[in-house]
């Protein structure tokens, strides 16, 4: 990953009442790059929506492991 | 990294257990993985450049934007490959910007050059299906979570791909003279080159740990099968010659050459009729083709003059 990037998980649902669906990843300085690089990457589908979440966020409930969960500040529940 | 043993991992991937971390690995299983993803990851990259290069030459507007289309996806294929190796600890832009050319995984197919439309649509006929016989049997077997889900887009895209193939080749054909003739000449070299891609024959290979930890499904000449059942019927549908057949009674493919065989490279020009043997093979591959250290190149040279631009 370049100086200055994080990295920004892609959500997305293909209709209205839809789950959101964990698509992918991409890496961008800033969240405005992040969603234009989401956008652009997973073109798979004709999205009713697609939103980016930077993966620093999540914090895990359960499982200090993959995929969300790689910053150190990652500790499960036991 | 010591949850399992490899021999307890390995029974468990056959019983349908999904590894979904680093946890669930053991180093075996890790460095099968890493290998696998950076051969995907450098093939799907890899075809960008080769797939450039003959772009240029697309017919109109509309076909110059499916082919940059494919390109683009392509790009996206080669991300999901990468982003899945830094999760596993892999520094992707060592991998992509500071690696020799000559350590790049392609195939040696796509250390070739493309240089019309013909072959352009060639490519994607004949190489894409290798693509989707590969990948296509990674994503219904493969015992990687991450993976398994990254290559739901994948298919869906690399299939385009392929109708695109074939649609040209088809249209190219039946507009007859010079235009078939081009995708003949297409096919001439890149057909052997497709049953090159899928590597050693099964009886040369004896240990494989992507299959014995379920990173794949299919040996080598199932899948080399399974895309020779696909591509040599398209080719006798569109009258283009290829240097093999359908047994009508085992209903599989056979080759009519002794394979694996000599290849000009400045030719373009396989010589059926001069058989090598495997390290032979694997020392042209080691020698890497004629776009090699420029397809490499291409993909590099913007971000060192726009980085430079950035600190300035």
């Amino acid at each position: 990953m370049a100086d200055g990037d994080r990295l920004w998980e892609v959500f997305a649902r293909r209709k209205r009442a839809d789950h959101f669906e964990h698509i992918g990843c991409v890496e961008a300085p800033n969240p405005d790059l992040g969603r234009v690089y989401a956008w652009q990457t997973y073109d798979e589908a004709k999205w009713f929506e697609m939103i980016v979440a930077p993966r620093d966020a999540f914090h895990p409930v359960n499982r200090a492991e993959q995929p969300f969960t790689l910053h150190p500040s990652a500790e499960a529940l036991t | 990294m010591a949850r399992f043993t490899d021999d307890e991992l390995m029974r468990k991937v056959q019983e349908g257990f999904i590894v979904e971390s680093e946890a669930d690995m053991t180093e075996t299983y890790k460095k099968a993985l890493i290998t696998q993803l950076t051969v995907q990851g450098d093939t799907e990259l890899m075809s960008a450049p080769a797939y450039y290069m003959a772009t240029k030459d697309a017919p109109s507007t509309n076909t110059m934007v499916s082919a940059t289309a494919i390109i683009q996806d392509e790009m996206g294929h080669a991300n999901i490959a990468y982003r899945l190796l830094e999760d596993l600890g892999v520094d992707r832009d060592e991998l992509l910007y500071e690696r020799p050319p000559q350590k790049f995984k392609n195939p040696y197919g796509f250390d070739q050059p493309l240089v019309n439309w013909a072959e352009l649509v060639t490519a994607n006929g004949l190489y894409d299906r290798a693509g989707i016989t590969l990948l296509g049997d990674v994503h219904r077997h493969t015992s990687y979570g991450p993976l398994k889900r990254g290559l739901v887009k994948v298919g869906m895209e690399e299939n385009f791909h392929l109708r695109h193939g074939e649609v040209w080749m088809r249209r190219l054909c039946e507009a007859g003279g010079e235009a078939r003739d081009m995708v003949q000449a297409a096919v001439d070299w890149m057909f052997p080159m497709g049953v090159e891609w899928f590597g050693m024959p099964d009886e040369k290979k004896h240990h494989n740990a992507q299959l014995d930890f379920k990173l794949k499904g299919m040996t080598n000449d199932q899948l080399r099968q399974t895309w020779l059942k696909a591509v040599v019927p398209l080719c006798d549908e569109l009258s283009i010659e290829v240097p093999a057949h359908v047994n009508p009674d085992t209903e599989a493919v056979e080759l009519e050459f002794e394979f694996p065989v000599q290849y000009d490279p400045d030719a373009k020009h396989w010589l059926l009729d001069e058989p090598i043997t495997w390290d032979q093979v694997w020392d042209r591959w080691r020698a890497r083709g004629p776009m090699n250290e420029q397809f490499v190149e291409w993909m590099r040279v913007s971000r060192y003059s726009v980085e430079g631009l950035l600190e300035a």
